[in-house]
């Protein structure tokens, strides 16, 4: 029965993201994968909803500012259990060119447990879906 | 009419599970055909399903500001109205409705039992963006109910004089008549009230041109945004509902006629132009438009379909005096 949920609910993975003061190349390239016709995630069930409380996986982008911080650690909060986390891009995984800032306290998995990380600066539109696709499968088990 | 035929209308045919059935098939579709006109391969038609199978299996999240009880139970309260409206709009040659009269009234105050369930939700949840999204709900569906109720009343007093008395607030007498008749449809008087009515459904459904209450790039889905989980579900299969209920309605009141006896192939005709409602009015325009401002909805809804509905009102009144 469980393994039958599963196989059904993978189909319907709903997607928000969170941009944690990043410099919007990410965000750009998230936008273009899912709503472009070229990459058409919808046939794979994905939506972007604008709500958290609607969220299956979320992308985080961005350095993890000290302003930005509680603001992303409550959203995370509001986002209704099973969830994944993504981390897209340089930045949440390890700093990247804001590494050292006097912004920045701690990278992203510091606070909140990433279950997959899509290094890039920005990441290919490949490589975020390929790492969407990994957040399905972590996610689907979860149920 | 006795009981058990009273649950099985109410429970399984037409309202009820194949009402919910067909409600997230049209809703399938819908996104279906607008992927395909976007030139996007888009979700499979069952989609709507795998969605509400998700949701039901998700935490529901309920804010620390929220009322609770009014929380939980507006989902209900929208979900009953339409399952409510899909029992008594009656198919032609398949079911002719629960009540003889009156209907069609009671049904032109279920059509806003969604709106007030968004409406109350919003309101419980506490959240400012929700109050901004429930405001805007309320004046569009002030504006959108004036065209309604007069494309009702026109065709109520259309039917009504044609069999030499008042008018006739009656969905099976007004289906009967028809079958009787021909469709109203090719009636040129009741044309202006025809694309009156198609105008109001997708302010009625809240897609595209007027989805301004829910908004999800400006004010995050608006009402629905503090809901998650079961809650979520109920408005995704309210949502579809209320599809098939404004389908049904615009095919029983202009274009009932069916084909023969037979009751497949009633209903096989009954779906397919369900079908066709929903595409011309919901799925090709928010394909082409983009989203108004409420105040240039508002405004649109009581200029163009309410003149429309006029206009047929008085000529429906004039032909009768002077024939």
């Amino acid at each position: 029965m469980a393994e039958f949920l599963q196989s059904i609910v993978k189909r319907s993975p709903w997607i928000y993201r969170i941009n944690a003061g990043s410099c919007n190349g990410c965000d750009v390239e998230m936008a273009t994968t899912a709503l472009i016709p070229r990459y058409d995630v919808e046939r794979l069930g994905c939506r972007y909803c604008g709500s958290p409380k609607h969220a299956d996986i979320v992308l985080i982008s961005g350095p993890v500012t000290a302003v930005v911080r509680e603001k992303v650690l409550r959203v995370y909060d509001e986002i209704p259990n099973p969830k994944v986390v993504v981390a897209v891009g340089i930045c949440p995984i390890s700093g990247g060119v804001f590494r050292e800032s006097y912004s920045i306290a701690s990278q992203l998995d510091a606070y909140i447990p990433v279950d997959v990380n899509v290094p890039g600066c920005p990441p290919r539109p490949q490589a975020i879906i390929d790492g969407i696709a990994m957040a399905i499968e972590i996610w689907r088990k979860k149920f | 009419m006795n009981i058990a035929d009273f649950l099985v209308n109410a429970l399984l045919f037409p309202g009820g599970l194949f009402a919910v059935l067909l409600g997230l098939f049209l809703t399938g579709l819908d996104r279906k055909i607008y992927a395909r006109l976007q030139r996007r391969v888009g979700p499979p038609i069952y989609q709507p399903c795998i969605d509400v199978v998700k949701l039901s299996q998700k935490e529901m999240v309920i804010p620390k500001t929220a009322n609770y009880t009014a929380f939980r139970l507006a989902p209900l309260l929208g979900f009953a109205g339409m399952l409510a409206a899909t029992a008594i709009i009656p198919v032609a040659g398949i079911y002719s409705g629960l009540y003889q009269s009156g209907d069609l009234l009671v049904v032109l105050y279920l059509l806003s039992a969604p709106a007030l369930a968004l409406v109350i939700g919003a309101s419980a949840s506490g959240s400012p963006y929700s109050s901004i999204g429930l405001s805007r709900e309320i004046s569009i569906m002030l504006a959108y109910e004036v065209p309604l109720l007069l494309v009702f009343f026109t065709i109520a007093m259309r039917v009504g004089m044609a069999l030499g008395g008042t008018a006739i607030f009656s969905l099976s007498s007004i289906v009967n008549f028809q079958l009787s008749h021909g469709s109203l449809l090719f009636d040129v008087t009741l044309l202006p009230a025809f694309v009156a009515f198609l105008i109001c459904i997708p302010g009625t459904l809240g897609v595209v041109p007027f989805d301004i209450p829910e908004a999800e790039t400006e004010i995050t889905e608006g009402p629905l945004l503090e809901y998650s989980g079961m809650g979520l579900a109920m408005f995704k299969l309210t949502g579809g509902l209320k599809m098939l209920v404004l389908a049904a309605l615009t095919v029983a009141l202009f274009f009932p006629v069916g084909f023969g006896d037979f009751w497949l192939v009633n209903l096989v005709w009954f779906i397919f132009k369900c079908i066709l409602v929903m595409f011309f009015t919901t799925t090709l325009i928010r394909a082409m438009q983009a989203r108004m401002r409420i105040d240039q909805a508002y405004k649109f809804y009581l200029l163009v379909p309410t003149a429309l509905a006029l206009v047929s009102l008085v000529l429906t009144a004039t032909s009768f005096r002077v024939g």
